[in-house]
């Protein structure tokens, strides 16, 4: 089982650098660095799970040093075991990793809409890579655990780690503390908003860590202690059992509930935040985009030859659509702060479908009211001042409608005709060919080939599609959303990995007292209603702080870009706990099963 | 009050091995009975039989006029805890536990209330002298102070019948000494049906019944008339000498070997049944 986990951890670089060759160049250096990340936990990991396994085994180690064998020998013992472990578990990585990369990069392309699909190759240079990298890697953890062995006298070895220990002990005072903290923490998380959120960031996550410590450390003791005192509860049925292993294991294991739920908490974030940010900007992107919209400048001698272009590869390709013609001009306000687009009223009623009944002296003004970031805009102007000297009164004051907001980013005012006319001419005016397509996904190849053609910024010309837009945007996210993903994984899986390890370390001990138990006379359901309610505990109570934690988090980020990630943070705090669900199912069953096996 | 007829246990593997053949033993209500005999005789087979945490192969076990091979493991389990007291050779008591909450540990899982399980253990822990350490822990306290626990834990429930296996082997003698006194205590105060398995015969001869076991069979029966200590002398005649013989390497290691029969009986049968 060990190993199989090993070799879980070993293939996942491994298919990160399968990856690497085929997607281009975009988000290669933050695949470099998740690359580094997944390698140095991966260190800590085994690091970990080698130790767990050599404590499990520290009888057998008394007994041969008993039998004559040196601390040397010894250590040459474990040192060789771990090389032929851990070369024998890199092979097998390299090999299942192999054999699933097919699949996983036929599911990379279809999760992340890509293009073109990854093709399948021989990932030399990755298997040479991983191979050195993890047989690195082992000799160092070989090197480590030799030394790690030294430990005491033969007695202490024999006896092995079932010495008794006394029951552990809370403080009232640590306890209030934590829950004070994590209180402060949430609170602090829930009030800022906007700029505040990237300033309180840091102490706000330092203080949660420390009242997260301290939960599991005192109040979680302390709160059993009390469960402990209410003797009608405590002395019933497998209460007592139940509640007593409970304590002394939740002290020994506090320092690693403490790690499983921040690094899992570190995951949801990552997660959460890289498929909000997505659906976010794809969000922003199809709001901003008009279906196909060329920009003429001034100046620009092709507007004939280009929008004639963008007609007929339209009409070739039976798409249809609804072609607008919208005039603008910019100019400043009083102030000369603000920048506005001036649109004509008739360009304004054909291409909204408003009527815009304005006197000869009266403007509408729009606002965009996309990213700010929490900063206030500013009030707006009550009139404005034409370029002629005339001023105009601003009669509507609104948000910006979603066809106005895909022809430009500034605010705009919407003027009579007369008054768009007298305006004088500048460099900056533009003329904005709109395509409305109602189908617009269905126009990607004809924006690709238009892009070709007609160049996203020309001398005198922009040309911008939504569907190529959102195209360009899966494309460069996918990779870092892949990235974001296996990293979350690789923590995940570690997370879950370290509770089994836990388990695993507690096998033997649990053994001899569930025999002892049984003898007494427990049937077989209390004892996996016993043995449930315990792994249960260890495996949700760290993953729901986690799922809380990230929650309150995602909720912070949602106010930062105030956007709703609702949808988006629930589907991945809800596929996380799943996962975990299906996780303590199974070593649930395998555990049950291994501590009847001796019964 | 115990039962036991023509009971067989046969370890099934490569080499079968019949660590019981066709035992029958009768045990009156109140009676204190100590099995003995040599190693590989079978008489932790026997105990585990009765104790119904083996099944035999053939025969029946019948406690309290309940015969306990019809019985399905969970039934066992509740028979068990309510009908049966246990006493280890190594205690078995939970570490994570208090002395007084190993004690009740019988009583919880049957949902006895509080104040019942309270007056109980009081009552108990007075009458074994360990009243003074009830909230103490496990690791606090000596070998014989552990093993009067464990006795006060297989008596709280009034059990038909407590089944000791070899309760002084981890103790020194003068731990011993009280360890079995409170059980003749208990025997004859509290008129409790005891069955303890020793090769001790100076534990043995607190009994009022012994019967010595070999090669999984009946093989001689003492019953105690006059003082302890001429039972004790008379249980030490039947023994086999302790420091006596003399016997070189080869010797010990063939002897070893028989000795360990049973052991290997059930590594073979178990590696039989794993593959």
């Amino acid at each position: 089982m060990i190993f199989f986990v090993y070799s879980m951890l070993a293939f996942h670089p491994q298919l990160d650098f399968s990856g690497q060759g085929n997607w281009g160049k975009g988000a290669q250096t933050s695949m470099d660095v998740s690359q580094y990340i997944i390698y140095i936990f991966t260190f800590f990991f085994i690091l970990y799970s080698m130790s767990a396994f050599l404590k499990s085994r520290k009888k057998e180690f008394g007994i041969v040093m008993m039998l004559g064998m040196s601390v040397l020998q010894l250590r040459r013992l474990v040192f060789l075991e771990n090389v032929v472990i851990g070369l024998a578990s890199t092979i097998a990585g390299i090999g299942t990793g192999l054999l699933l990369s097919k699949g996983m990069l036929m599911l990379g392309t279809s999760v992340l809409a890509l293009e073109q699909p990854l093709a399948f190759y021989w990932p030399v240079r990755a298997a040479w890579f991983t191979f050195a990298a993890f047989a690195l890697l082992f000799v160092f953890i070989s090197l480590f655990t030799a030394v790690i062995l030294r430990s005491g006298t033969l007695i202490d070895l024999l006896k092995g780690s079932a010495k008794p220990k006394p029951e552990p002990k809370a403080s009232a005072g640590l306890a209030i503390l934590a829950a004070a903290l994590l209180a402060a923490g949430y609170i602090a998380a829930f009030v800022v908003k906007g700029v505040v959120v990237i300033m309180a960031l840091l102490p706000v996550a330092l203080v949660v860590s420390v009242g997260t410590y301290f939960l599991f450390t005192q109040l979680s003791v302390y709160i059993i202690h009390k469960l402990k005192n209410r003797q009608s509860l405590y002395r019933s049925k497998t209460n007592m059992i139940t509640l007593s292993d409970l304590a002394y294991r939740m002290k020994d294991n506090a320092r690693m509930f403490f790690l499983v739920a921040i690094i899992s908490t570190v995951a949801f974030c990552a997660i959460g935040t890289l498929v909000g940010l997505k659906s976010f900007l794809s969000g922003f992107v199809s709001a901003s985009t008009a279906a196909m919209k060329y920009e003429s400048y001034a100046g620009n001698k092709e507007q004939e030859r280009h929008t004639a272009l963008i007609e007929r590869e339209l009409t070739e390709a039976g798409i249809a659509y609804k072609p607008y013609v919208i005039r603008k001009k910019y100019a400043l306000d009083e102030e000369k702060v603000r920048r506005f687009a001036l649109i004509p009223a008739t360009d304004y009623e054909r291409l909204t479908g408003e009527r815009a009944t304005l006197g000869e002296r009266e403007a509408l003004l729009f606002y965009s009211e996309n990213v700010n970031f929490g900063e206030e805009t500013g009030p707006m102007p009550d009139s404005f001042p034409m370029r002629d000297g005339t001023v105009l009164d601003i009669r509507e004051n609104a948000a910006m409608p979603a066809s106005l907001a895909q022809i430009t980013y500034a605010d705009v005012l919407v003027v009579p005709d007369a008054a768009y006319e007298a305006q004088p001419a500048s460099d900056d005016d533009s003329i904005s060919y709109v395509y409305d397509v109602e189908d617009w996904p269905s126009t990607l190849a004809v924006a690709k080939r238009l892009m070709e053609q007609l160049q996203r910024n020309g001398e005198h010309h922009s040309f911008m599609a939504r569907a190529y837009e959102l195209n360009q945007l899966h494309q460069s996210f996918g990779q870092i959303l892949l990235t974001g993903l296996f990293i979350g994984a690789v923590f995940f899986v570690a997370a879950g990995s370290f509770l089994y390890l836990r388990l695993y370390a507690d096998l033997e001990h649990d053994r001899v007292q569930y025999r002892a138990i049984t003898k007494l006379g427990l049937t077989e359901g209390e004892l996996s209603k016993i043995v449930s309610t315990q792994i249960g505990l260890l495996f949700f109570v760290p993953i729901v702080v986690a799922l809380i934690h990230g929650a309150v988090a995602l909720n912070t980020l949602q106010n930062t870009f105030n956007a709703n990630l609702v949808k988006e943070s629930a589907l991945v705090l809800g596929s996380f706990a799943a996962i975990q669900i299906v996780y303590f199912l199974i070593i649930r069953a395998g555990y049950v099963r291994k501590l009847k096996n001796v019964l | 009050m115990l039962e036991v007829r023509n009971v067989s246990k046969v370890y099934e593997g490569k080499i079968a091995y019949q660590a019981l053949s066709n035992l029958s033993l009768t045990v009156p209500k109140e009676q204190f009975v100590g099995i003995m005999g040599p190693s590989g005789s079978g008489k932790t087979t026997l105990l585990n039989v009765v104790s119904t945490i083996d099944k035999p192969t053939s025969g029946q076990v019948i406690i309290d006029g309940k015969e306990t091979n019809r019985m399905n493991k969970r039934q066992l389990a509740l028979f068990r805890r309510r009908e049966l007291g246990f006493v280890f050779q190594d205690f078995n008591l939970l570490q994570t536990l208090t002395v007084k909450e190993n004690i009740i540990f019988p009583l919880t899982l049957d949902n006895v209330s509080v104040k019942e399980q309270d007056a109980r253990v009081h009552r108990i822990a007075e009458k074994l002298g360990i009243a003074h350490i009830l909230n103490k822990r496990t690791y606090e306290i000596s070998g014989g102070q552990s093993q009067r626990t464990a006795i006060a834990r297989a008596i709280i429930h009034d059990p038909k019948l407590i089944l000791a296996d070899e309760p002084t082997g981890n103790l020194d003698s003068k731990a011993a000494k009280d360890v079995l006194e409170t059980l003749q205590m208990l025997n004859r105060e509290e008129g409790a049906t005891m069955m303890m398995v020793t090769h001790d015969p100076q534990a043995a001869s607190y009994c009022d019944r012994v019967i010595f076991i070999k090669d999984g069979a009946l093989y001689r029966e003492l019953r105690k008339s006059g003082s302890r200590q001429m039972f004790s002398r008379k249980l030490w005649a039947y023994c086999p000498p302790l420091g006596g013989r003399k016997m070189n390497f080869r010797q010990f290691a063939v002897k070893n070997v028989f000795r360990n029969m049973r052991l290997y009986a059930a590594y073979f049968s178990a590696a039989h049944s794993r593959s």
